[in-house]
């Protein structure tokens, strides 16, 4: 078919999802993902070797933003709780829906890896938006449940990159060679950016995307993933990008314009509303124990963290959600051939619940009192209260 | 009379004949003018925090705009106007501001709807008037 009107079709989707995400405040990203669902069921939409280039940069770059955008000195800060909440956060829900797949969906052992890692993680984008609502982004306990989102984020992409990789020269070179750019990159970045940002000729994005390629290049070549050292890049460049907010829009226009888009719908279109059907007893088994698992790790904790009833539930319930990390490591699962389109619509469809379940639930029933809208709660722990219940 | 006038300001064509009146009444009754801005929701399950930081941005110029409009109005009256921008439902949130400031009186612009929709859901003028703790004023 004609690539020209190809590319039209698929940008028509995703104009059609911004459209409607200007009238509902929806996110965009989980818009393009519904109409790319919509476009494979219903218009036969498929991919293509370009469109798979574009969604798989696309999720290279998303991964690398999600990354960048740690605050590295509150991270630091809040090590030790923000290390205790995330890992937990992450554990429980890897190790329940593995076992769960496993055990009682009947999912082989990888197919049930995959599961365990797409519903491990926790939406950094949607607790993160609630934060700011709530004025709690500001505040000490804010910037922990945020680093401990981070911290989960983490995990789950170290189990992607590590569970399913070659243990063979490929990944001693990758290993060596990311290390050796994660440690010189603050101060090279640094002086590459001093240097030459800001020209018209965007040095400084051709440099990244350099960085992204060289090392998402050997990750594969070792059975790794690629996303592993984007987001693992963008942590050590996001000291860097606080510094540079001109190349960050610079970067989003490029991102959500071209990139993330054909990463979204190709994410839906590969999704099978028969096989939703048929899974969908499945699918809500599977949601249940992400949800159950969370709170069993999140719930406690918070209690630990002297957060009120109401704010431990809502807190947990944020936690709780997922989108872009779960449907980057389905899609990762599915490429590799580790899960079929049937157990890849499963989960998909419970990482699109989980962005919108546990979020409906918190907003409607465990919103924070009124008072907590507008300004920071007084009942906020100081710092060192939250560390020592750590 | 009139010590506090609260302006209710969604930068619409309504709200912005609710400021001229609510500085008209300022300026007569030499009362303190105050303007709220209710920020509403940021995109529901985003993907990333830049979709949420770009609509936040997108917001800031928006209410940049909107109180800069409003404190030309008030300048033309010769009254001075607090602008507010808070956060939450519009109609929870300027309840709760105009009950905490102790305003006198809210002013309010009146936004028309189809019938269908007033019918259903009511109007955000109608329910405000409803559950205002003063004495409400609407522009039209």
């Amino acid at each position: 078919m004609n690539q020209w009107l190809v590319a039209a079709v698929w940008v028509a989707l995703a104009l059609a999802a911004g459209l409607i995400s200007v009238r509902t405040a929806i996110s965009v990203s989980l818009l393009e993902l519904v109409l790319g669902v919509i476009g494979g069921n219903f218009l036969h939409l498929q991919t293509t070797d370009w469109t798979s280039f574009l969604a798989g940069f696309g999720a290279i770059l998303l991964t690398f933003m999600a990354g960048a955008e740690i605050d590295p000195d509150s991270l630091r800060k809040h090590l030790r709780p923000s290390l205790a909440i995330g890992f937990v956060s992450f554990l429980l829900p890897f190790l329940g829906a593995m076992a769960f797949a496993r055990h009682v969906a009947g999912w082989d052992a990888h197919s049930s890896q995959i599961a365990g890692i797409a519903l491990s993680t926790t939406s950094v984008a949607v607790v993160y938006a609630v934060l700011v609502e709530t004025g709690l982004n500001r505040t000490d306990l804010g910037k922990l449940i945020l680093a401990a989102c981070f911290i989960t984020d983490l995990g789950t992409v170290l189990a992607l990159g590590i569970l399913f990789a070659n243990y063979d020269l490929w990944l001693l070179a990758f290993v060596l060679v990311t290390a050796g750019v994660l440690a010189i990159l603050p101060r090279a970045g640094k002086w590459f950016f001093a240097r030459y940002a800001g020209r018209v000729s965007e040095l400084e994005t051709k440099f990244l995307f350099l960085l992204l390629f060289a090392l998402g290049g050997m990750a594969v070549k070792a059975n790794s993933e690629a996303v592993l050292p984007a987001y693992l890049l963008g942590l050590a460049m996001a000291g860097l990008f606080l510094q540079h907010r001109e190349m960050v829009r610079r970067l989003r226009t490029t991102v959500f314009a071209l990139l993330t888009p054909f990463y979204f719908i190709k994410a839906g279109l590969l999704v099978s509303l028969p096989a939703v059907i048929t899974g969908a007893a499945l699918i809500g088994l599977l949601l249940g124990v992400k949800l159950v698992t969370k709170a069993v790790g999140v719930y406690p904790l918070a209690g630990a963290f002297r957060l009120p009833r109401r704010e431990g539930i809502y807190t947990t319930l944020l936690m709780s959600t997922g989108l872009t990390f779960g449907t980057i490591s389905a899609l990762f699962g599915y490429q590799r051939g580790f899960i079929s389109q049937s157990q890849y619509t499963i989960l998909v469809t419970v990482v699109i619940g989980s962005a919108v379940i546990p979020t409906m639930v918190a907003q409607a029933f465990f919103r924070p009192a009124p008072a907590a809208l507008t300004s920071v709660p007084e009942n906020v722990p100081h710092l060192a209260e939250v560390q020592e219940h750590a | 009379m009139l010590d506090k006038i609260l302006v209710a300001d969604d930068g619409s064509a309504g709200a912005r004949r609710a400021v001229e009146m609510a500085a008209d009444l300022a300026a007569r009754y030499q009362a303190q003018l105050h303007s709220v801005t209710v920020e509403e929701e940021l995109p529901r399950y985003a993907a990333t925090m830049d979709e949420v930081d770009a609509v936040q941005e997108q917001k800031a110029r928006f209410f940049e705009r909107v109180t800069a409009e409003a404190q030309q109005i008030a300048a033309r009256y010769g009254v001075e106007i607090e602008c507010h921008v808070i956060s939450g439902h519009e109609v929870e949130a300027i309840i709760r501001f105009c009950t905490e400031g102790g305003f006198d009186l809210l002013v309010l612009g009146f936004m028309g709807h189809s019938r269908i929709f007033e019918r259903v859901w009511g109007s955000t003028s109608q329910t405000l008037t409803r559950l205002a703790p003063c004495s409400v004023l609407v522009a039209k």
